[in-house]
């Protein structure tokens, strides 16, 4: 569905180059995780992916086509972009923050319609928010928040939903929550979604394929019990690690032991 | 004996250093006092003027101190002056002065009357005391006598205005019914429109002007705009209000020169020109 | 929560309302009293008709500048707060009236004489600081190749704005005591313009910036909570910045050169609309536009009324009613 080839980019000309000859493919209905340390360059390729950011080499195409030839609101109907941490300076309340999501179908000066008005609906319920539907955005806690903006997100229709660190800022509880949420919206097999993480342990639980990125580059790519390896932990985040499946979760655990 | 003696001289000594000598090198930072000393015959007594003083020519050829805002105290300080003609707003200078050991004289600039107060007080300071009130005495005359000369005559309401946007109606600033300016009109013989305002100046409005209706417009220039690239288009601004008595019989009159701004010796002259406009029957020379 | 285009309507409706009520009532009231008669009584020349010149040169021009300004800055005012993503922000904050308050600094003190078409130098001058400003503003904020960068352009815009305050007390200090007044005098706004002429002059400039804006609302909205997640909504970030950040520079200045800066209305009366309307720009920007012109009207009634026969300046009154309402909202939101 979404094809990444020799991807490399730089914020300035002449700068660091954050992503180096990246190349990765996103089938659809797949879910996976972009992991790595900070600053590895996860978030820029996020953006590369969704077309935030124009790469200086290489391409990214989404069905057959270049990501730069696709019209803008075509793209955002087709892909969904949830940010680390969304701010908003005024009184939007939540529906209203939902609705924005409806923006690739409707433009600038069309308004928001009974049609539009349930998807926002079926988003909030999606995302257990239904009750905060007339609360101010500005009001909930950084959970609720970020449920919220997925809400929005799915109230874009999209196939392929990018999410970054999505669970960066979360408590245990909240982060679960999260987790769960993103779990369920990805069953159907509707909605493909990338999230990129510097988290090992929401990456084996939540991801069944992961795309390592040391650097910029990428250092491993394939399933989660194939790529994560304490030797790639180790080559990631220079730390002696510890893998292995935890019964009672059904999933990986990673435990950091030693820093190398 | 000789101890009385040595305590006579020595008092006689003390009196003679604290009375003041006449002050023989004077430094002035007020055109209208320029004018006042060079109009009462001590010009010679001046070794610095304002930076603002353009009368008389002598004036100009003497060394500028500064103004209001900026004085070159250093400048002063460096001219061993004996006396510093200073505003009363100027505390820094006179706190320098004073460390300096330096004696000053404030002026204070308020209406008409005090004019002639303060020609006489300076003069007695500076030792002219007979000149300036002879110069006082004769201003009150010439005054007198631009009053008796419109006396009785029916006086036309006038709006006197002092600043005026170039060619537009904007930011017109007119003589309230308070100030030297109000007096000078009076002494014309004319109404102030605003004389009910008890302000000296006043932002007049169209909606004002066109309410109170003056018969007559005097529009005084001064300084930097004096100089005006195009008088007739700049006055035609008035037309917009055409229903004002003034614009309608052709009665606005510019009168250009310092004298109307220079609380000074030449007021009379300006009395005279503001009467001249106003009265053109009633002139006696 | 009712659809937008009802609410869209009533919002438009009772806001233009309120105005058609302002541009009817304000001119028939004032320190004179004049016959609404004899203000159309054909058979008096114009030329000798008091009254009719009262309404019609003096009070309706200013009524007029009064509605186009309040329109103009409270509009430009909810643009740049969307574009800074900051409720905080003004037509000021970017420096484009402290560029215009240099323009007519300058035209005032060294005594410019070019009149153009009726239009005096202070406002022309005006005009060209305050475009001028624009224009290095943006060059600092698109310099570098990701377009336009809002940070450096609020920091642009603050620097650009202390340079041109100290440029102009620089100048302010070498000039004469009468000429600094006269700056000081025109910072605090003025709408008794007297003829038809300067609102004339500024409305092409307003009528462009409009069409301008006419794209904006709702990518605003989205911008304002992140332009990677409004880019990423299908917004073109880069061209709605620049959009919003010459149509609002170019509204201000056009208001400038007509009445000076005012005060406060850029600031407040978004804040009066929103706890109206909402915070939906598709209503905010109107609704301000329409607001801030009866806005500007009452102050300028007030202003011309309270102290009779004395008239303050407008910018007094809308600091001395937008000041302690700012407050409250501070207040109230804490």
């Amino acid at each position: 569905m979404l094809h990444a080839v020799e991807v490399s980019f730089a914020y300035r000309d002449g700068g660091p180059t954050v992503v180096d000859g990246v190349s990765l493919a996103i089938e659809r209905g797949e879910l996976v995780g972009l992991l790595g340390p900070n600053g590895s360059g996860k978030t820029t390729i996020l953006k590369l992916m969704g077309g935030i950011l124009r790469p200086r080499q290489g391409s990214v195409a989404f069905e057959g086509r270049r990501l730069a030839d696709w019209p803008r609101r075509e793209a955002a109907r087709k892909i969904a972009y949830v940010p680390q941490e969304t701010h908003a300076p005024f009184d939007f309340s939540v529906m209203e923050i939902v609705l924005m999501g409806r923006f690739p179908h409707l433009g600038s000066f069309a308004l928001e319609g009974p049609e539009d008005l349930a998807v926002a609906q079926r988003a909030l319920d999606a995302t257990g928010m239904s009750a905060f539907a007339a609360r101010l955005f500005h009001t909930l806690s950084g959970g609720e928040k970020q449920r919220v903006v997925i809400a929005s997100a799915l109230a874009q229709d999209p196939e392929l939903l990018l999410l970054d660190e999505p669970t960066a800022s979360l408590d245990v509880g909240h982060q679960l929550e999260v987790q769960q949420l993103l779990s369920r919206l990805n069953a159907g097999g509707r909605v493909a979604m990338v999230l990129s993480t510097h988290d090992l342990n929401l990456a084996a639980s939540l991801c069944r394929r992961l795309i390592l990125i040391r650097d910029g580059r990428v250092l491993a790519s394939g399933p989660t019990a194939d790529v994560l390896t304490p030797a790639n932990v180790r080559a990631l985040y220079d730390v002696e690690a510890d893998v292995h499946m935890h019964e009672r979760a059904g999933h990986l655990t990673v435990t950091p032991i030693a820093r190398t | 004996m000789k101890r009385l003696l040595l305590i006579l001289a020595a008092a006689c000594i003390a009196l003679g250093a604290a009375a003041d000598p006449v002050p023989r090198r004077v430094v002035s930072l007020i055109p209208a006092a320029t004018e006042m000393i060079f109009a009462m015959g001590a010009g010679s007594r001046l070794i610095a003027v304002s930076s603002y003083d353009k009368f008389p020519p002598e004036a100009t050829k003497l060394p500028k101190v500064g103004a209001l805002l900026d004085p070159d105290t250093e400048r002063i300080l460096s001219m061993r002056p004996d006396l510093v003609i200073v505003y009363g707003t100027q505390t820094e200078l006179r706190r320098g002065l004073d460390r300096a050991g330096i004696a000053y004289y404030t002026y204070e600039h308020r209406a008409m009357p005090d004019i002639m107060a303060t020609i006489r007080s300076i003069g007695a300071r500076i030792g002219y005391a007979a000149q300036a009130n002879a110069l006082a005495a004769s201003m009150e005359q010439a005054l007198a006598g631009v009053r008796t000369a419109v006396a009785g005559k029916r006086r036309p309401r006038t709006l006197l205005v002092f600043e005026r946007d170039r060619s537009s109606l904007q930011n017109i600033y007119a003589s309230g019914g308070y100030g030297f300016l109000a007096d000078l009109l009076d002494a014309a013989g004319g109404d102030n429109v605003f004389s009910d305002l008890k302000q000296q100046s006043v932002q007049a409005s169209t909606e004002m002007i066109l309410a109170r209706r003056p018969d007559v417009i005097i529009e005084l220039r001064y300084g930097q705009s004096a100089n005006d690239s195009n008088p007739s288009r700049d006055l035609r601004a008035w037309d917009a209000i055409g229903s004002v008595p003034a614009v309608k019989a052709r009665q606005i009159h510019v009168l250009v020169g310092d004298e109307f701004v220079v609380p000074g010796p030449r007021i009379v002259d300006a009395a005279r020109r503001l009467s001249q406009v106003l009265h053109p029957e009633a002139q006696t020379r | 929560m009712q659809h937008v285009r009802g609410r869209l309507i009533v919002a438009v409706a009772g806001f233009g309302g309120l105005l058609l009520a302002a541009l009817v009532a304000a001119p028939l009231l004032g320190t004179t009293s004049i016959s609404l008669m004899r203000v159309f009584d054909r058979s008096i020349p114009f030329a000798d008709n008091a009254d009719a010149q009262i309404f019609f040169v003096a009070r309706l021009p200013r009524i007029l500048a009064a509605a186009l300004v309040g329109g103009s800055l409270a509009l430009a005012g909810a643009i740049f707060q969307a574009l800074l993503r900051n409720p905080l922000a003004t037509p000021d904050t970017l420096g484009v009236s402290s560029g215009a308050a240099l323009g007519a600094m300058l035209a005032i003190s060294f005594h410019f004489d070019f009149a153009i078409a009726g239009l005096s130098s202070v406002s022309l001058s005006s005009l060209a600081g305050s475009i001028g400003a624009l224009a290095i503003v943006y060059m600092l904020a698109t310099a570098r190749r990701r377009g336009l960068s809002t940070t450096v352009l609020l920091l642009a815009g603050v620097t650009m704005t202390a340079f041109f305050s100290a440029l102009t007390l620089a100048v302010q200090y070498m000039t004469d005591f009468a000429d600094t007044f006269r700056t000081v005098r025109w910072l605090m706004g003025a709408l008794d313009v007297g003829s038809f002429t300067p609102i004339l002059a500024a409305l092409p400039l307003i009528a462009i910036a409009c069409v301008m804006v006419a794209t904006l609302p709702r990518p605003l909205d989205l911008i304002s909570l992140g332009a990677d997640a409004a880019a990423a909504r299908g917004v073109d970030v880069q061209r709605a910045e620049r959009l919003a950040l010459i149509s609002a520079s170019l509204v201000t200045g056009a208001a400038v050169s007509i009445s000076g800066p005012v005060a406060f209305v850029g600031l407040v009366v978004p804040h009066i609309v929103r706890l109206v309307v909402g915070s939906d720009h598709r209503l905010v920007l109107p609704a301000s536009a329409l607001f801030g012109a009866t806005f500007l009207i009452g102050c300028d009634l007030i202003a011309r009324t309270l102290f009779a026969p004395i008239e303050l300046p407008v910018g007094i009154v809308t600091a001395v009613i937008g000041g302690p309402f700012f407050l409250w909202l501070l207040v109230r939101r804490t």
